[in-house]
């Protein structure tokens, strides 16, 4: 029986090819989108799933309120450690204190690489589950020892065993390597690990460190934890969730809430707001998911607007199988079975688009997918998704043409009612509707990163380079190599910073200063400069004065952003005191010098923050921030600067980064979603107007004698194009005012998101519509002009 | 074998309600040959469709072969369809998309017979109807006749009791015509019973019966006494 039925489908498929290009180029592309959206749920899905204890590892992290304002984040304090072992230490399987991931310099003979890592405890490779190919899984426990991914050992030794072998790190320490291990796959948290060093390392050579072993308030440190296989995480969490603040009183102030943050949950719902966790990428997943769902809806709609359009060719078949003793349910499953051959073909052909395109695909969203074709599961759910494409798409067909009277259809006087064609009507109302909110939609993403984009910074990103310091080489060499530089004529100007441009790195508390509220609880943007910050960056004074050489005393001098100004609550900010609460501290307080325009170093859709910059007097910077000679190309400057950079530090790998090329990362996300969303609504478009031709194609066929007859009467070939187009853009005038409230109130949600963001203008709606009614005249007119320029004799005389 | 008793056919549409057929009273016996004639809206297809199991009656009784038909359900219409009747339709009706051998297979397959048996039975009406030369053309590489002959084949492939024929002729030239009426005949002889609608006097002559509908009443019937006289 079916063979019966996958022939007739067959040999149907051949006759109209016009029509079967049409339903299965559209089935392809929507399920292609589906597909390559499936793929890429599936990747964010299954992120770390490395890990086999996936489900007992977290990190701990910490929320703290200050001035009514909740922050949420991993950084925690080292006596945290101690506390943990020994008040809760039951509740742990593993512990492990973790540097923040930096970028080191790793020598080793010759070769001279820069390579990002962490500092760690000896368990890690325990708590990472990291698979040790060469040497010892032990081999953190010696304070100088070191442990390498395999790609790092390869880099540097090749075919050599590299265990036991000695490497130079930050062109200051040597380490044994003791152990290779696998590199972590990219899906997974870890996976930029190209080397870890012992913790006690990390501890015993930093004197700030060792002073913070019993400071509750310096959050500079990262712990992850196994928990026991007897707990929960929630149970962990109530357990410790007041540890610091019953540690020490004087943190109370801030509430702190210790607690920790699962594993499953780091990438997708690592966002907090106000102290609760809101959610993240996973926003991405569930706004694509719906994306994709969709785009397949419309190809669907395609296809049984198609099929039904073309019942009336159909019919005589059902009435013959009718009378000839086929039952509806028959009838039904032969349809069904249609459809699924046209899915499988179309899934098929779906399968080379997303062959074609996913390395592409893999640039833009910045992922590894590989196409999983010997996974059984995958395999399992696509005949899954092209049984359920094939019912979405062939059920309503299927109901419509088996339910023909076999009587009606063998007299030949079978004629679709006058309300037949309402349902496609409708299914093309829901497919513009769709259309046009997704055009809507990526044109308003667009305009945010836009409007984001083009706010003003507060300094000159272009010709700005900055060069990372991470050694005590550069240590007392600024003076030096700013001179250098300048005389080499490639730097104009140079500064030193201790975060980069476009990141803050610390934010401090802990100071009080004249007419500061009674329980005001500050935040600061913390930063140290050299002398020359402002004008290397272009950073505008608006109040006050820059650092200057000429006076010794601004070794004691900050700046601060007029931000700060407000939030410090100054009037005339310059000649004010900033002190410091803590009794203790040796440092004499820091007098303003000036006021700075607001620089924006963090997110472009966030108010700026109050910040200040700190004359650096201990040699606490990590970047030069350099100033190129604009009368010389960027390549000709950055030669001689690398010339001069190596004449000082041989052993050190030159490196640079330009700072609006940094500053454009901030956007990447948002483009990421923008330039995607952008792809699918296109596509969206495509198989929305492929199906409208089709349609157009067979209205114009139906009507030929009409339009003969109409013709004959004198209509012009105007006319006949007005009679057709018209009932269509009725249909798209009607998608656009029910997509429009649709899609203000959805994207004026997200917009929500941002307090920085670009007002909602009815024009962006007006050119939305006004381009959907624009393709479907297009679309339309091409079927409808060539029905209009038939001779009516031929039409008229082949009825 | 049928037998129909105050038949009546309404159809409606949202302005007009038509009576196609009005108290139709018609007995066919086992192995009879019947013609239907009458002029153009008389009810006469109507008749054919109800016979055929395809509509359904507004009021009256419809009993074939011992089963009440009025008021069945679609698919219990087509149950005791399958393989008791077999059409003839004026304008053949066959699938475009299958095969000669094909199309007289379906209802076969409708049956669920199996591949070997439908195979012998197909190659046997075909050839019986000498039309197996042409077993892998498709309908439209056909003349008319022998696209009648196919769906001839089609509807006797069954065995069925009973033979529906819309015009069966209508669509051909005379030569034809009498073919096609010389095998309606043959089968009629063989023992099938036939009920064929036709506007031909000549064709009527074939039958054994004449029942002639105006305004959807018979109106008369008469017997020939010479059947096939026409030849």
């Amino acid at each position: 029986m079916f063979k019966n039925y996958f022939k007739i489908a067959w040999r149907n498929l051949l006759k109209n090819k016009g029509y079967t290009a049409i339903n299965i180029g559209g089935l392809a592309l929507g399920m292609a989108v589906t597909l390559i959206i499936g793929l890429w749920i599936n990747d964010e899905l299954t992120y770390n799933s490395y890990y086999k204890q996936k489900d007992k590892i977290a990190q701990i992290f910490q929320s703290q309120t200050f001035n009514g304002q909740t922050g949420t984040g991993p950084a925690i304090p080292l006596p945290l450690e101690p506390a943990l072992r020994d008040g809760f230490g039951d509740n742990f399987k593993e512990l492990m204190m973790a540097s923040w991931t930096t970028f080191s310099y790793m020598r080793h003979g010759e070769k001279n690489l820069s390579r990002s890592g962490n500092y760690m405890q000896p368990n890690a490779p325990d708590l990472l589950n990291l698979e040790i190919l060469k040497g010892d899984k032990n081999g953190l426990e010696d304070i100088n020892s070191i442990m390498i991914s395999k790609s790092t050992a390869d880099a540097f030794f090749g075919d050599t065993d590299p265990i036991g072998k000695v490497m130079k790190i930050s062109n200051q320490y040597d380490l044994m390597v003791t152990a290779v291990y696998n590199d972590i796959p990219f899906n997974n948290a870890f996976n930029d690990t190209d080397f870890i060093i012992p913790w006690d390392h990390y501890v015993a050579n930093q004197e700030w460190i060792k002073n913070s072993l019993d400071n509750w308030q310096n959050n500079s440190f990262q712990m992850f934890v196994q928990i026991a296989d007897h707990t929960t995480f929630e149970k962990v969490t109530e357990a410790i969730i007041d540890i610091k603040k019953n540690s020490d009183e004087d943190v109370v102030q801030y509430n702190p809430r210790i607690f920790l943050f699962p594993m499953e949950d780091w990438h997708l719902r690592s966002s907090f707001e106000d102290g609760i966790q809101t959610g993240g990428r996973i926003r991405n997943v569930w706004l694509f998911g719906i994306i994709g769902a969709f785009v397949l809806i419309l190809a669907c709609i395609n296809f049984m607007n198609l099929s039904t359009a073309r019942s009336e060719k159909r019919a005589k078949e059902v009435g013959i199988r009718k009378s000839i003793g086929s039952q509806k349910g028959q009838l039904i499953y032969q349809f069904l079975s249609e459809s699924f051959l046209v899915v499988l073909f179309a899934f098929a052909v779906a399968v080379g688009i997303v062959l074609l395109s996913l390395s592409g695909f893999n640039d833009l969203a910045r992922k590894e997918i590989a196409f999983p074709w010997s996974n059984v599961t995958f395999w399992s759910i696509a005949f899954a998704f092209i049984l359920f494409t094939a019912l979405l798409a062939g059920s309503y067909p299927a109901l419509y043409l088996s339910s023909f009277r076999p009587v009606d259809v063998l007299k030949g006087t079978f004629k679709a009612g006058r309300y037949a064609g309402l349902p496609r009507k409708i299914l093309v109302v829901l497919q513009f509707t769709v259309s046009v909110a997704f055009i809507i939609g990526t044109f308003i993403v667009m305009q945010q990163i836009e409007h984001a984009k083009n706010r003003p910074i507060g300094y000159n990103r272009e010709g700005l380079i900055q060069v990372p310091t991470f050694a005590q080489d550069f240590e007392d060499k600024t003076d030096l190599m700013r001179s250098e530089f300048k005389k080499s004529g490639a730097v104009v100007e140079m500064a030193t910073s201790s975060s980069p441009t476009t990141r803050i790195w610390s934010n401090r508390s802990g100071f009080t200063w004249e007419g500061k509220p009674d329980g005001f609880q500050e935040d600061l943007a913390w930063t140290e400069v050299s002398s020359e910050y402002a004008k290397t960056l272009g950073l505008k004074i608006i109040e006050g004065r820059d650092f200057s050489r000429d006076y010794a005393s601004d070794s004691l001098g900050v700046l601060i952003n007029a931000t700060a100004k407000k939030y410090l609550g100054m009037e005339n900010p310059v000649g004010k005191l900033i002190k410091s609460t803590d009794e203790e501290d040796p440092d004499p307080p820091m007098k303003i010098i000036g006021v700075v325009e607001d620089m924006i170093a963090q997110s472009p859709y966030e108010p700026v923050k109050q910040g200040i910059y700190v004359y650096d007097r201990y040699n606490n910077f990590s970047y030069y921030n350099l100033r190129l000679n604009p009368k010389k190309s960027a390549n000709e400057n950055i030669a001689i600067i690398e010339r001069v950079f190596k004449q000082h530090f041989p052993d050190i790998p030159f490196e640079y980064q330009f700072v609006d090329e940094e500053y454009g990362k901030k956007f990447a996300a948002e483009e990421r979603v923008g330039s995607l969303a952008g792809i699918f609504t296109g596509l969206a478009i495509l198989i929305s107007c492929l199906g409208l031709f089709g349609l157009t194609s067979f209205v114009a066929e139906q009507r030929t004698k009409e339009i003969g007859v109409r013709k004959v009467l004198g209509a012009t070939i105007f006319n006949v194009w007005n009679m057709l187009s018209k009932d269509f853009l009725k249909l798209v005038v009607i998608s656009c005012f029910i997509a429009v409230p649709i899609a203000y109130y959805i994207m004026n949600g997200w917009l929500q998101e941002y307090p920085y963001r670009v007002i909602l203008k009815w024009w962006i709606f007006a050119i939305a519509m006004l381009g959907a009614m624009g393709l479907t005249v297009l679309t339309v007119s091409f079927q409808a002009i060539r029905a209009a320029r038939q001779n009516p004799v031929k039409s008229l005389r082949t009825e | 074998m049928i037998t129909i008793t105050d038949l009546k056919k309404n159809f409606r549409t949202e302005e007009v309600e038509t009576l196609a057929l009005n108290k139709v009273n018609l007995t066919v016996a086992e192995n009879e040959f019947v013609a239907i004639m009458g002029p153009s809206g008389c009810g006469k297809s109507t008749l054919l469709n109800i016979i055929g199991m395809l509509d359904n009656p507004t009021e009256g009784s419809y009993n074939f072969a011992g089963h009440e038909v009025a008021g069945l359900k679609e698919s219990q219409r087509t149950q005791l369809r399958k393989g008791n009747l077999g059409f003839v339709f004026q304008s053949f009706n066959l699938i475009d998309e299958l095969t000669v051998y094909e199309n007289v297979e379906l209802p076969l397959i409708y049956l669920k017979m199996g591949k070997t048996e439908r195979r012998e039975k197909v190659m046997a009406v075909l050839e019986r109807m000498k039309i197996a030369h042409r077993q892998r053309h498709f309908p439209q590489q056909l003349s008319g006749g022998q696209q009648q002959r196919v769906a001839i084949s089609r509807a006797v492939v069954t065995e069925p009791k009973l033979i529906l024929a819309d015009e069966p002729t209508g669509n051909l030239d005379s030569k034809n015509g009498v073919e096609v009426m010389n095998l309606l005949t043959e089968l009629n002889q063989e023992g099938t019973t036939i009920i064929m609608v036709t506007h031909s006097d000549r064709d009527s002559h074939y039958a054994h019966r004449v029942v002639n509908l105006f305004d959807g009443q018979i109106v008369t019937e008469s017997q020939n006494r010479a059947v096939g006289a026409a030849i």
